[in-house]
């Protein structure tokens, strides 16, 4: 009821809720890219995809400029804004990881060897679940409510998980008979890919203190 | 009209000062715009002073009986004794120096109400711990009830914001009911105002001095709250208030000052933390200890000077 009175504090819950909307966009589009990729490598489904996934990545920053200079013009108490600021640039990084590792196989022309496509997907799958689990928790810490830990918890274990995928993918790439540069080309687009899990992580646990801070 | 210019700077200089306990979080953090601020500030500080400004009027009237002239004397002592502390850098309290003041010509005439000083006194101890001990209290009490509501995030940063201004315009109200006797009362005593006019007179010198110099001071000593969470100045802030409102009940004038500091330290015991450095803990002691003895003296030595007298060589 209050907010019925606070304008910028409603226009600014709106926008948050925004740019979590449209993460999940780019998320779909990314998975939808990478799906194409490992089927039929860089063809013109994959090329719209990733217009549409750059297309979404700009107006997560409009968004989220939009929330700077909404915060700037004094919504929230100075605490909270520097907070939310410093939590939204960290989640900025996980569709700017998206962004570059569809560009890096447009550009490098990568293609997947087949032997390495069951493992990518499983990587590319659990590190969005860590991605929606994140949204979900940054929704439970606006709303004031419980499970912020339990999901911090889900998306560590995510983390470890992914980095075992991503160390399996790597000594399966070295063990195999491809060229040595392609091996180095794969192994770089593969850390890009598990940095996506680990960004979610980093997200989770700052999210977590902030819920503690905001406990007196 | 004259007479009462020293008691007028006194309230200014008051208002200019003590302001930024009221506000001082809220402004320097942004939530509240300045004006808006020093507006609700000098209504709430008229208030106070008018409705239950009297008791502490009558208190510091009666600790000694004063001329005009001896008014005039310790109200320009006790003004210039705040200037002096603040230019050294040192906390003061007005009401400290408008009491030293008075007890300065109180000496100087051999009339001085012992019981009625030993009950001022007593509350200068009793404000720093007051503010202490209600802060601990009631941030407990806030705490419960603040975890436990199930308001979110948007909402509860709206609350708290709200309740700043709400705490601020409380701790405003109970500045001018309780320091409003430091800049008139002393010409009640003297018979040039009656009790009403006194309220309106120091209740209107102090929204002055916020309405006109308080920007500075709530926009940089405001930020020493600052540094706690908005809940703890919250709790700071409403803590001050309730104990400086106590002490009206009783007609003491405190310091807000030392009821800040007190619930501070409050703070920062039930959080376990160090709030208040050592170094501003002893210069809050020497200010505590100077102030009192420093008007004192400049009232005796005021009072020496007017009343020189030329006497021609034979």
């Amino acid at each position: 009821m209050l907010r019925f009175f606070f304008k910028k504090e409603r226009r600014l819950e709106h926008l948050i809720y925004s740019y979590l909307e449209n993460l999940g966009m780019i998320q779909r589009h990314f998975v939808k890219a990478m799906n194409i990729c490992l089927k039929e490598g860089v063809s013109d489904d994959f090329c719209f995809l990733m217009d549409q996934t750059h297309k979404s990545e700009s107006r997560a920053d409009d968004i989220r400029d939009e929330i700077n200079e909404l915060m700037y013009s004094r919504a929230l108490i100075p605490e909270l804004r520097e907070d939310i600021m410093a939590l939204l640039e960290k989640v900025d990084e996980i569709p700017r990881s998206f962004e570059q590792i569809l560009n890096m196989i447009r550009t490098q022309k990568i293609t997947f060897p087949e032997f390495l496509t069951l493992d990518i997907q499983e990587l590319i799958r659990v590190s969005m679940e860590s991605c929606d689990l994140m949204a979900k928790q940054i929704d439970v810490m606006v709303k004031k409510v419980e499970g912020v830990r339990a999901l911090m918890s889900t998306i560590d274990q995510n983390e470890s998980h992914c980095d075992h995928i991503e160390r399996r993918i790597i000594i399966k790439l070295f063990e195999s008979d491809l060229e040595p540069f392609l091996k180095l080309q794969l192994k770089e687009l593969v850390i890009v890919l598990g940095e996506i899990s680990d960004q979610a992580d980093r997200v989770s646990k700052r999210v977590n203190i902030l819920t503690m801070k905001r406990r007196v | 009209m004259f007479s009462l210019l020293g008691g007028i700077f006194l309230g200014w200089s008051l208002g200019a000062n003590d302001a930024s306990n009221a506000f001082g979080s809220a402004v320097s953090s942004r939530m509240i715009k300045f004006w808006s601020a020093a507006i609700l500030a000098s209504i709430f500080v008229v208030l106070g002073a008018l409705l239950e400004g009297q008791a502490g009027i009558e208190t510091l009237q009666s600790l000694t009986e004063l001329t005009l002239k001896m008014a005039v004397v310790s109200s320009v002592a006790a003004a210039v004794t705040v200037t002096i502390m603040t230019v050294l850098g040192l906390p003061v309290s007005t009401s400290q120096a408008a009491v030293g003041a008075i007890l300065g010509i109180g000496f100087v005439n051999k009339q001085v109400n012992i019981a009625g000083l030993g009950k001022v006194v007593a509350c200068w101890f009793g404000t720093p711990i007051g503010g202490l001990l209600i802060a601990i209290v009631l941030y407990r009490l806030l705490a419960v009830v603040y975890n436990r509501s199930r308001i979110d995030m948007f909402e509860s940063d709206i609350l708290l914001r709200l309740a700043l201004i709400v705490a601020g315009s409380y701790a405003a109200y109970a500045l001018g009911a309780n320091n409003v006797a430091n800049v008139t009362a002393v010409f009640v005593g003297a018979g040039q105002l009656t009790v009403f006019a006194a309220a309106l007179v120091g209740g209107l010198s102090i929204a002055l001095g916020i309405l006109t110099f308080s920007r500075g001071v709530m926009e940089t000593v405001g930020r020493k709250l600052v540094r706690l969470d908005p809940f703890s100045a919250l709790v700071v802030v409403l803590s001050e208030a309730i104990t400086v409102h106590i002490y009206t009940v009783l007609g003491v004038p405190v310091s807000t000052s030392q009821a800040v500091i007190g619930a501070v330290l409050g703070v920062g015991i039930v959080k376990g933390i160090n709030t208040v450095s050592r170094r501003t803990l002893t210069n809050i002691f020497i200010g505590w200890f100077l102030t009192p003895v420093v008007a004192c003296f400049i009232a005796i030595t005021l009072y020496f000077t007017v009343h020189l007298r030329y006497i021609p060589g034979q």
